[in-house]
């Protein structure tokens, strides 16, 4: 299915009307399942995910450990919280209904990225002996999955009230040529779909929030290195542009509930006036 | 070529000036509610603090009326507060020579001690503390103790020490108590008890050595949020008490857990208030007798309607964002017997949805 990725260089808009440096649109809920501690629901353009974090919690009664003690501090038990991913894919997520079992390659290395990010910036430490289990479901798909998962989990956590040290946020950066085709004037992209996806090599990048601090690089196609250093520029500034925008999502609700009286007002530090 | 856009320089183009002008463009195709996105990043206000970086410039336009801190958000740099719960402070790099700031490790409402600084989260798990009343679940049995789900980060532990035994306080426990432990408390039981300590990793230790804790039945189990963060149950002056129900439902008991775990059950007369001219010795023998019992007693059909009612109330008044305490549950709950009257049909107890949210229009007016 060759792409017509000429057409970029008369216009320069993608396929789908964007330019190069323009972001898709972001559709974000937070607190979407009552039942669950924290849960979330994004859309990055046509890429939809769902994610419901439970914990940090302590895992079920372990087979045979009778230790007599009170309270806790044993020798075997960990001094930080578990993060636990869990992806699954629904088979009508995208064109082709591919059948993905418990064991796909591709599912558990989304699974073990995601899982290495969150808890890179999670306060783990501060609930020993502990999981936190994050179920993300794909609905839809649409390039930039890993992306999405991992703004709909940081989100997710956000809403159960764990500690972390920043929003961990995450978007994709390609470019405009094929690696076969050797163009020295391609242009980065911003937030690949999944057209562009398949014929063009892209990267996911995830920072910690609006630092330039990386926290994930994925890149699984072929690229020049000299263009590697201007997609990862690109994917960083979108970065900080999804953070803002999560994070008004997340100011958003936070200015409800006070409205609601759910929660008592804050202070600022404006008026907190010593002595 | 018709359209001319600039080339990207992109290598250049990522910190803080030339950034913004990449955004502008951006910032109207992307999902903007209300706040304009990049509009005012490039002049911010003139009263901004300079240690805000743009993200918080955006905000600072709303933390005039709310004041909403986010993960990462830095609070002060100022050394005179000192970080409390819900922050961390930066580790100073050795290329800059900035102050170690204190940050928001969560998303919530700041308030202040003193000189120390946290942040109450928007929803958490509950946090025990010493002398918070609980109601719990078994979900393991150990050789001394019992482990209790009390909807904490950990679960809570109940040693066999810290238990009222049958047969009088000051009996001596044995090795035949620990054989029976299954006896007191097995799996999947109910119990209201207190926080009696916390442990180094944030676990709690419980106690029920009063006859007021102890196993719980003859009743209904309703798990709403509890204190840590968000609505649901807060702490307040009583959290037990009995009721005298509508439509002949008799005396209803409710305890509302800090933890956000409530429990409706049928009043049951104790001995203590039965008889009070039994001697100290002999009220811990009688009460010893069904202390521990898992058979529900005889429960009319009216209580059991009234029971459900309060339950209806409880989850309402969660639904629609009020807080849960004394008061407010006995105000909806009037409110809902009213509401039943209304429609002519005492045995109408569904509060969800519509009457629901009628219930908590109510209540807010008053």
């Amino acid at each position: 299915m060759p792409l017509d990725t000429s057409a970029y260089s008369l216009a320069l808009l993608r396929v789908d009307g964007r330019r190069w440096n323009e972001l898709r649109r972001i559709h974000a809920q937070i607190r979407t399942q009552a039942a669950a501690d924290g849960s979330s629901y994004l859309e990055m353009g046509h890429t939809k995910v769902m994610c419901v974090v439970t914990g940090p919690s302590e895992p079920g009664p372990k087979r045979g450990g009778m230790t007599g003690g009170v309270g806790g501090g044993g020798g075997e038990r960990s001094s930080t919280a578990d993060v636990s991913v869990s992806v699954v894919i629904a088979g009508f997520s995208s064109v082709d209904r591919k059948r993905r079992g418990r064991g796909d390659k591709r599912t558990l290395e989304l699974q073990s990225t995601i899982s290495s990010a969150l808890a890179a910036s999670l306060h783990t430490h501060l609930h020993p002996n502990s999981t936190i289990a994050i179920s993300l479901h794909v609905l839809s798909q649409d390039g930039s999955l890993l992306a999405a998962l991992i703004n709909a989990a940081t989100l997710a956590c956000i809403d159960a009230g764990i500690p972390m040290t920043d929003y961990v946020v995450a978007c994709t950066a390609g470019s405009t040529s094929t690696y076969a085709a050797n163009d020295e004037g391609a242009d980065p992209l911003l937030d690949m779909n999944h057209q562009e996806e398949q014929e063009l090599p892209s990267l996911t990048v995830a920072t910690l929030g609006s630092s330039d601090r990386v926290a994930v690089l994925v890149c699984e196609s072929r690229v020049q290195v000299s263009r590697l250093e201007g997609m990862l520029a690109v994917g960083v500034d979108g970065c900080k542009q999804v953070r803002e925008i999560l994070d008004r999502v997340v100011r958003e609700k936070g200015r409800r509930m006070i409205q609601e009286g759910t929660i008592e007002k804050g202070m600022s530090l404006d008026d907190m006036d010593i002595d | 070529m018709p359209i001319t856009i600039l080339a990207p320089k992109p290598v250049r183009s990522t910190h803080s000036k030339p950034a913004t002008h990449i955004r502008n463009p951006s910032s109207s195709s992307i999902d903007s509610d209300d706040a304009p996105g990049g509009a005012n990043l490039a002049s911010p206000g003139p009263g901004n603090p300079d240690i805000m970086d743009f993200i918080s410039s955006t905000a600072a336009t709303r933390r005039t009326d709310v004041d909403i801190v986010t993960p990462g958000e830095t609070i002060t740099d100022d050394p005179q507060w000192m970080r409390g719960h819900g922050t961390y402070t930066s580790q100073p790099t050795s290329s800059s020579d900035t102050l170690p700031a204190i940050i928001s490790s969560v998303a919530g409402t700041l308030t202040r001690t003193n000189k120390l600084l946290s942040v109450r989260p928007l929803r958490a798990r509950y946090t025990p503390e010493v002398g918070d009343l609980v109601v719990g679940r078994i979900v393991e049995v150990q050789a001394k103790r019992w482990r209790v789900d009390v909807g904490a980060t950990q679960l809570a532990s109940l040693p066999l020490s810290a238990i009222n035994l049958p047969g009088g306080i000051l009996r001596k426990r044995t090795e035949t108590d620990e054989l029976q432990i299954r006896s007191f408390f097995a799996e999947g039981d109910l119990l209201v008890a207190e926080v009696q300590q916390l442990y180094q990793d944030g676990g709690a230790g419980l106690h029920t050595r009063s006859l007021k804790y102890g196993k719980l039945r003859n009743g209904v189990f309703v798990a709403v949020a509890g204190m840590g963060g968000g609505g649901g149950v807060v702490r307040s002056r009583r959290q037990v008490w009995t009721l005298d129900a509508a439509n002949g439902g008799g005396q209803v008991d409710v305890i509302l857990g800090v933890n956000g775990y409530v429990w409706i059950s049928k009043h049951v007369e104790t001995p203590e208030t039965a008889n009070t001219t039994t001697g100290i010795t002999n009220l811990e023998e009688s009460v010893s007798a069904t202390m521990y019992s898992s058979q529900n007693d005889q429960i009319g059909v009216e209580t059991m309607r009234e029971i459900a009612r309060l339950r209806g109330v409880v989850t309402a008044l969660v639904e629609n964002g009020l807080r849960v305490d004394e008061d407010m549950v006995m105000r909806g709950y009037h409110e809902a017997v009213e509401m039943a009257l209304l429609t002519g049909d005492a045995d109408d107890i569904y509060l969800g949805g519509e009457k629901g949210e009628q219930l908590a229009a109510a209540l807010m007016a008053v």
